[in-house]
């Protein structure tokens, strides 16, 4: 069996922003490839760098170093009126507080894209039609975003996100405003987009309910990226404080004496590195590697 | 698209009328300023307007009327009336001078008129006689609504006492006002004998009038003559030497309002949607598309605002005529063409700012919460 061509596909990817000691490595040497029809989750902390890759990967943020190809396409090398042409075409977006356009009406805001396709808003209409129907939407057509609630929103906003039909689909946190049934309700539309359309969906988000539905989970902390299913942990105790760190997600490391030690911080791996010894007592209580 | 610029902009419809209102009162005020401008500038050759003689003759070497002095022999007269295509010779004299109606004085043109006063005399009577007698003026209405002069009361006319028998239409402007008087009176007031200012001249049917000044010119001695449009400019071209730089320097200040009001409309417009032109911009419409659309907007905005503007002048004609009949307001097509083109580059120029924020606008900051 052969391994689908992958939709898009990051290498090396780094981003950094500021210089010097205020340096801050954003993404960090990140690489990973979406394969048509795949949902792929990214979490981690607040502050990891999830929305700057997706930016990167969204053509809307350039990277320092590395490349980004849609369809085998580099587009890291592209303009800004290139890549503007290419989000239009090829990427949709569902934004964590919908962002809607305040002055158009329902259908208006789905075919706003489509006049940035080369069949225009006409050609469009059609699929228009099919998704206020498939999203239940067609008795709102006409209505302004102000009288629309949170989950028809955001309904609104993945029919905008599809009307282009594009190859790829970002979502940043797109339950984070969504109370829990409307949230599920998105969760399972993401899900059908993927499955039955082939569109792939990289979707961040802190919503435990996706990991359910995602092919994928990478986790993302300090701008390194890893894969992991949710149920994979691999608890250890940090040598230094003796808090419990989970091995998979863990970025901080350093080898003595043959052993790999987690650490939960930078300060735990200092003062680990300044008199290991210290902490590496061999007792059957105290701090070390051991599985908990 | 188009679509989206402008529902943006009627999306917030107090916002809209409340910039609408202040660019329109920017472009008001320089509309009102050509008005005035305009006005007193009809006013200014009113007379020789509506004398409506073919030919003027006059001193050699003067080719105006406003603020201007010129003599010329009276028997002049019966040799400009031999001249072939002359039909009828009208000599009035003229003086510049004040005139002094209760404790009150006024800039004024004095026409003296020779008996047959009606060819040289007010084109259009509120009250009185049209016709002066001797010691007797027509004076303008709206003075005599300023001053409160009715029929039979004294004016001054440089030291000479003078009934008012008639009230004038339309002979009065801030600049100058226009009094009739005989023209023996006002040969004793510039103790002047046998002379007159200017000829009025009528042509025969059929004779062009530039050819007729021609042939006065070079028959008659010591004359000047100048058909009637030639001579209207002429008087009209000295008023704007006068009123220009000060018409010209509040017509910039209004200008120079009118970007700043569109451009602080247009940019706090562009503020309040940089979220949604981050949006956009994500969702990948271009930087180009972007600028079309926020000039779309200023020029909207500025159109709306002439509109308006035009409106406000339009009402303010007949209610300043009603409350400061010294002024004259007379708004005119080119005017509001300079003024329209003027919008139009009032949206342009208001765009530059606007324009610049947009640059800065990360579509990255569609991401933010």
């Amino acid at each position: 069996m052969t391994t689908p061509n992958p939709v898009l596909q990051a290498e090396h990817l780094v981003k950094t922003f500021g210089t010097g000691h205020t340096a801050v490595h954003a993404v960090n040497d990140v690489s990973l490839k979406v394969i048509p029809g795949e949902l792929v989750v990214i979490k981690g902390p607040s502050g990891s760098g999830k929305t700057t890759l997706v930016s990167m990967l969204g053509a809307l943020l350039s990277p320092d170093s590395g490349s980004i190809s849609i369809d085998g396409a580099k587009f890291t090398e592209l303009n800004d009126v290139e890549l503007a042409a290419l989000r239009a075409r090829k990427i949709g977006f569902i934004f964590q507080s919908f962002n809607l356009l305040e002055a158009l009406s329902v259908e208006e805001n789905i075919l706003f894209p489509a006049h940035l396709s080369p069949g225009g808003t006409r050609a469009a209409q059609s699929r228009a039609d099919a998704l206020l129907k498939k999203l239940n939407l067609e008795h709102r057509r006409d209505a302004s975003p102000k009288t629309l609630s949170g989950g028809e929103k955001q309904r609104v906003a993945i029919a905008r996100a599809l009307i282009n039909q594009p190859q790829l689909i970002f979502a940043d946190e797109p339950t984070g405003n969504l109370d829990s049934q409307s949230g599920q309700e998105v969760m399972m539309i993401l899900h059908d987009v993927a499955r039955d359309q082939g569109c792939s969906v990289v979707l961040v988000t802190h919503d435990p309910r996706v990991e359910d539905i995602a092919d994928r989970i990478l986790w993302l902390e300090d701008g390194a990226l890893r894969d992991r299913k949710s149920e994979q942990h691999s608890w250890v105790k940090d040598p230094v404080c003796g808090m419990r760190v989970d091995e998979w997600t863990a970025t901080l490391f350093a080898e003595h004496q043959g052993e790999r030690q987690v650490f939960c911080s930078q300060r735990c791996l200092e003062k680990f590195e300044a008199n290991p010894d210290l902490y590496l007592i061999p007792d059957t209580e105290g701090p070390g590697k051991s599985a908990l | 698209m188009l679509k989206w610029t402008l529902k943006n902009l009627i999306a917030e419809p107090w916002h809209l009328f409340a910039s609408v209102s202040a660019i329109a009162g920017a472009f008001a005020l320089v509309m009102f300023f050509e008005a005035v401008f305009a006005g007193e500038s009809k006013q200014i050759v009113a007379y020789i307007d509506h004398s409506d003689a073919d030919v003027w003759v006059m001193q050699k070497g003067v080719s105006n009327m406003h603020m201007a002095t010129s003599f010329v022999s009276d028997w002049k007269a019966g040799s400009v009336g031999e001249v072939e295509g002359v039909s009828k010779v009208t000599p009035i004299l003229y003086l510049n001078t004040v005139m002094q109606a209760g404790d009150k004085r006024w800039f004024s043109f004095i026409v003296g008129l020779e008996d047959e006063g009606q060819r040289a005399g007010p084109w259009a009577i509120v009250e009185g006689k049209s016709i002066p007698a001797h010691h007797e003026a027509i004076v303008p209405s709206v003075l005599a609504k300023i001053t409160g002069l009715k029929l039979g009361d004294e004016v001054t006319i440089a030291g000479h006492t003078f009934n008012v028998a008639g009230l004038s239409d339309n002979t009065f402007s801030m600049a100058n006002s226009i009094t009739f008087i005989t023209a023996p009176d006002l040969a004793d007031i510039m103790s002047t004998i046998g002379s007159m200012s200017y000829f009025l001249i009528d042509a025969e049917p059929n004779v062009d009038a530039s050819e007729l000044a021609l042939r006065i010119k070079n028959e008659v001695e010591k004359v000047n003559a100048i058909p009637k449009e030639r001579f209207v400019n002429n008087d009209w071209n000295v008023a704007m030497q006068m009123g220009t730089e000060i018409i010209g320097m509040m017509t910039i200040i209004g200008g120079a309002l009118a970007v700043l009001l569109t451009s602080f409309a247009v940019y706090s417009h562009t503020i309040r949607r940089e979220r949604e032109l981050a949006v956009v911009k994500a969702l990948g419409v271009q930087n180009r598309v972007i600028y079309a659309s926020v000039m779309t907007q200023a020029t909207w905005l500025a159109f709306l605002g002439f509109i308006m503007a035009t409106a406000m002048v339009w009402l303010a004609v007949p209610i300043t005529a009603s409350f400061v009949p010294q002024v004259t307001l007379h708004v005119t097509p080119l005017g509001l063409f300079r003024i329209g083109f003027t919008a139009l580059l009032v949206a342009l120029i208001s765009c530059i700012i606007p324009v610049r924020r947009m640059l800065g606008i990360d579509p990255v900051h569609a991401f933010s919460a």
